[in-house]
């Protein structure tokens, strides 16, 4: 981030400027002293080869050693510090490489020169080249190296360096400090280079600032300028700026396209010249000439709702504010215009949609709450000419009787219903015709009804508009609705009329609705009234069927009752009279008294008949007087169907009859009434077998569905003699048997299948039979795979289940 | 690395500048049979030279140094070896004129190096001072080391002797080419 304080970036570039200067300097010397090193090594050669090219042996000669001291050491102590130079300029280490490897050269010139003095200047001349770098700590290496030559050389070969054999051991002292002399010349010298290099620096870098500052406040300025231009481009209102005397200085692109004129018509041209109406031009320009002369005007800033000119003439609303703009010396004007043209038709279109939705209020006020239809009407046709600006409204409504208009409602200029339209036929008059025809009438005033009687009466009050609606109702006809304007009606307000007159019908449908509604409420009031009375009686019946039901079964019961003591007396006495009359038919056979047997035997086959019969009539009637109760188990099928078979087996068996028992598999266990079921079949069965001789008996059982329940199905079918359809309906019956016959030529109570129903309909189940005469019989039982007692108990437990 | 291979490379440079050459084994009383002539009672001083000897220009400017430093006159004589099959040119090279401008110098033509063999001289630069009476007086070098002129003892030596004082040192080693390429 640039700092914000201008000083600390300016000491801050002032560093980098002089850090680039030093980098510059450091890199343009390394390549100085690359080209340098390169240029003594060459010379040197050169000067060998000048001065000693070949060594001399008698005759012989070769190339004189110092000619390849030239070469190698020169090249050792040139190539290094001549690369650095060229491939690492800018370091450090090249510097300092290139300082000492600068000695060395020196060292090896004098030496190839013999030791002369003059060649001690190359070492001042190197000194001075150093300084080159402006960096005086590169002299320290340089004269290292000379003051550890001389030294050494001085301690050795002291010719080589002094030109004479024997010299002080301080000898190099002196040469070194000459040589720090001219270093002390040469430090002085860089630091004031730096100091001078640091000033120039600072001077860039703040010659810089003021650019970037200057240059910024060009940048802001220009910018400020082209966010106004376009600001004034893009801005969707016009703006002008007029000088003082009112002539146009700038037209920006939405005053272009306002008024039509392009900015380089307009530039130059005075504005009221240019849009502002002929009428109004004089007080634009004396306002302005009274403002420069007093500082007042009075449109200056406020806003305004003024008239323009187009290019093409046609004058529109706009809105306007002025503003001074004081400049130097001189003063501007600057004009916001606004074409507020679709705000005005927005104004009045929303005005007149306002007016349109009082009416439809007003209307709905009037059909909702007046009290009768004629008030109603009324208000309808005030609401009219309120919310329309109309001068006459006027509603009829259609004769029940006779196809005739009645004038109900006048609102306007006339308010009294009266005149030659208080009764119009359909089909007279505008206002008959447009009931008969049934569609609605939009016209000019003058063409309506000029045969009412008063045909100047529209042009005498100026009205210019007619609008007529049928009042209708799913077709039906219910009236007219008419309304006069001295306007023309817009297409809202003839679509809120049609709204208006389908409203009305709808009221005067609801009126006529409710006047029927009470006639209805009156009947049925009456109605109400003879209805309570009947429903009184019929209570009262009611109750005495209620009594007289309670007497029934107080009867019933005590039938039960009777009858159920009655059977508990009579078996007592019956089962002695079995057993005395068996007793009595082994007694005869003993005594050989044959011939009294056959009556013992009807004793005794009465006895069991009449004991059957009462034991029959005792079952029905605990079942008929619910006493009955279940006693529910969970038992295999199959043991029971076995153990059943043995009973009563024999007794089928006994009119040459074949029993046949089949259980489908996985027929497993019901819960029931183990006795009860048991006595269902054994019924069945017995039956089975008295009806059928020589023939066949079957029994069958399986798992069956019945109304989404599991049952057991239990099927009992014989060969015997079979039934009409007519003693099929009736065979389950109290006391009943197929027909009279029967009980003579098979026996019998009649109880048996009754019993089987009554005992079927107890557990849940049902019985039906299936019979033609002389083909047998077929009884279906159906038992519920679970039975469950009005106590909704399914089992007891298993400690209770039945035999296996 | 680089220092060092640097610091080596000048010091076998120096080592080889300050190897002395083969020292003479010059006869101690005039030889007659040289055909320079040795005036008696009067010094002679001979040097003998390679005329392409990049060392001798050195030793030439000490014998100038110690004709002019001298304060008895000598007979002053540089040999300039001429090898057979060179020619009159190579031998007068700059040295020679040099050598020639030397005030009281007389150059002589060594053909073949004979004379250098009869004072037994094998380095150029070789300077031997034969006194009055004809005996050797000092045999050396009158510089330093290779090529380098200046201040040393063979040179302070012959001043001395040819002033008539103590002589420092009456042989020195000699700095320069040799005069053969085998030996004498």
């Amino acid at each position: 981030m640039t700092p914000s304080n201008p000083e600390l970036t300016v000491n801050r570039r002032a560093s980098e400027l002089f850090a680039s200067y030093q980098r510059d300097i450091y890199r343009s010397t390394d390549r100085l002293f690359a080209g340098l090193m390169g240029f003594q090594w060459i010379a040197g050669i050169v000067f060998a080869l000048w001065v000693s090219p070949l060594a001399w042996f008698g005759s012989v000669s070769r190339t004189h050693i110092h000619v390849w001291a030239a070469v190698v050491v020169g090249g050792i102590i040139s190539l290094f510090p001549a690369l650095l130079g060229l491939f690492r300029p800018g370091r450090t280490s090249t510097r300092y490489t290139i300082a000492v490897a600068q000695m060395l050269m020196g060292a090896l010139l004098i030496h190839l020169t013999g030791g002369r003095l003059e060649t001690h200047f190359h070492v001042f001349g190197s000194l001075a080249f150093l300084a080159f770098y402006r960096d005086w700590r590169v002299l320290i290496p340089a004269t290292i190296v000379v003051a550890l030559d001389h030294m050494l050389r001085g301690m050795f070969w002291p010719q080589s360096v002094y030109g004479v054999l024997v010299v002080s051991q301080w000898r190099w002292v002196e040469h070194a400090a000459w040589v720090i002399f001219e270093d002390v010349f040469l430090v002085v010298s860089c630091l004031r280079s730096v100091a001078e290099m640091r000033e120039t620096a600072e001077r860039t870098a703040t010659l810089e600032q003021e650019i970037r500052t200057r240059e910024q406040a060009e940048m802001d300025a220009r910018n400020a300028w082209a966010r106004n231009d376009g600001i004034l481009d893009v801005a969707l209102d016009c703006v002008v700026l007029m000088d003082e005397s009112g002539r146009i200085v700038q037209f920006n692109p939405a005053a272009e396209r306002t008024f039509g004129y392009a900015a380089a018509e307009a530039v130059g041209t005075p504005l009221d010249a240019l849009v502002v109406p002929a009428d109004q031009a004089g007080s634009q320009h004396e306002g302005l000439a009274r403002y420069l002369g007093s500082g007042q005007m009075a449109v200056l800033n406020r806003r305004l709702e003024l008239s323009a000119v187009r290019r093409s003439g046609e004058t529109f609303p706009v809105e306007v504010a002025f503003a001074p703009i004081s400049l130097e010396g001189s003063t501007m004007f600057a004009g916001y215009m606004r074409d507020i043209t679709e705000r005005r038709q927005s104004e009045a279109a929303l005005a007149e949609r306002m007016s349109l939705a009082s009416l439809t209020a007003a209307v709905g006020l009037a059909l909702t709450r007046s009290a009768d239809s004629r008030t109603m009407l009324h208000h309808c046709a005030e609401a009219l000419v309120q919310h329309l600006h109309g001068g006459l409204a006027r509603i009829w409504t259609l004769d029940e009787d006779e196809p005739v208009l009645d004038l109900q409602a006048s609102a306007g200029y006339y308010i009294g219903l009266d005149g030659p339209l208080v009764r119009v036929p359909v089909g007279r008059y505008a206002i008959g015709r447009i009931a008969a025809e049934r569609r609605c009438r939009i016209d000019a005033a003058g063409n309506v009804d000029p045969q009412i009687g008063d045909p100047d009466w529209a042009r005498r009050e100026r009205m210019v508009s007619f609008a007529g609606y049928p009042l209708l109702l799913d077709g039906r006809l219910l009236g007219v609705m008419a309304i006069y304007a001295d306007h023309t009606f817009s297409a809202s307000a003839l679509e809120a009329m049609t709204v208006v007159a389908d409203g009305i019908a709808l009221g005067l449908e609801r009126r006529r609705g409710e006047r029927e509604l009470a006639r209805y409420t009156r009947d049925l009031e009456r109605a109400h009234k003879t209805e309570r009375q009947n429903a009184e009686q019929l209570a009262k019946l009611v109750d005495q069927l209620r009594v007289t039901q309670g007497q029934a079964e107080a009867a019933t019961r005590a039938k039960s009752d009777f009858l159920a003591s009655m059977s508990h007396e009579l078996r007592t006495p019956l089962n002695a009279i079995i057993l005395y009359s068996e007793l009595l038919q082994e007694e005869a056979g003993e005594r050989g008294e044959a011939g009294s047997i056959p009556d013992l035997q009807k004793i005794q086959s009465a006895g069991k008949h009449l004991l059957a019969l009462i034991n029959g009539i005792l079952d029905l009637s605990k079942i008929e007087a619910g006493k009955m109760t279940l006693s529910l188990e969970r038992f295999e099928i199959r043991a029971m169907i076995d153990d059943l078979v043995d009973t009563v087996g024999p007794l089928v068996e006994q009119r040459g009859n074949v029993l046949t028992v089949s259980c489908a598999p996985g027929v497993g266990s019901m819960v029931a009434d183990f006795m009860k079921t048991r006595q269902i079949l054994l019924n069945l069965l017995s039956n089975a077998g008295k009806f059928t001789s020589d023939g066949a008996v079957t029994l069958h059982v399986q798992r069956a569905a019945m109304e989404r329940r599991e049952v057991i199905q239990f099927t009992v079918a014989d060969t015997g003699v079979g039934m009409t359809a007519e003693q099929a309906g009736r065979i389950f019956d109290a006391f009943t048997q197929a027909d009279v016959t029967t009980t003579r030529k098979y026996g019998g109570t009649g109880l048996g299948l009754a019993i089987v129903s009554r005992l079927c309909a107890l557990m849940g189940g049902e019985v039906s039979v299936e019979s033609r005469p002389g083909h047998g019989s077929s009884f279906v039982v159906r038992l519920p795979a679970e039975v469950v007692d009005e106590a909704g108990e399914s089992a007891r437990p298993a400690a209770m289940a039945g035999p296996a | 690395m680089w220092l060092a291979a640097a610091g080596t490379g000048l010091s076998a440079l120096w080592k080889y500048d300050n190897a002395p050459g083969i020292g003479a084994n010059a006869p101690t009383r005039w030889p007659n049979a040289s055909v320079l002539v040795h005036t008696r009672g009067e010094p002679t001083l001979i040097l003998l030279a390679h005329p392409q000897c990049s060392c001798t220009p050195a030793s030439l400017a000490e014998l100038a140094e110690v004709l002019a430093r001298a304060r008895t006159h000598a007979r002053a004589y540089v040999l300039f070896l001429k090898p057979e099959g060179f020619s009159d040119a190579w031998v007068q090279s700059d040295l020679w004129k040099t050598a020639a401008a030397i005030p009281g110098v007389t150059l002589v033509r060594d053909d073949d190096g004979r004379e250098a063999r009869l004072f037994g001289s094998a380095t150029s630069g070789q300077t031997l001072l034969y006194d009055g009476d004809g005996a050797l007086r000092f045999s050396g070098g009158i510089t330093g080391s290779r090529s380098h002129a200046g201040d040393n003892a063979g040179r302070r030596s012959l001043v001395a002797l040819l002033s008539g004082t103590q002589a420092e040192r009456a042989a020195t080693d000699v700095f320069g080419c040799p005069l053969f390429a085998s030996g004498i």
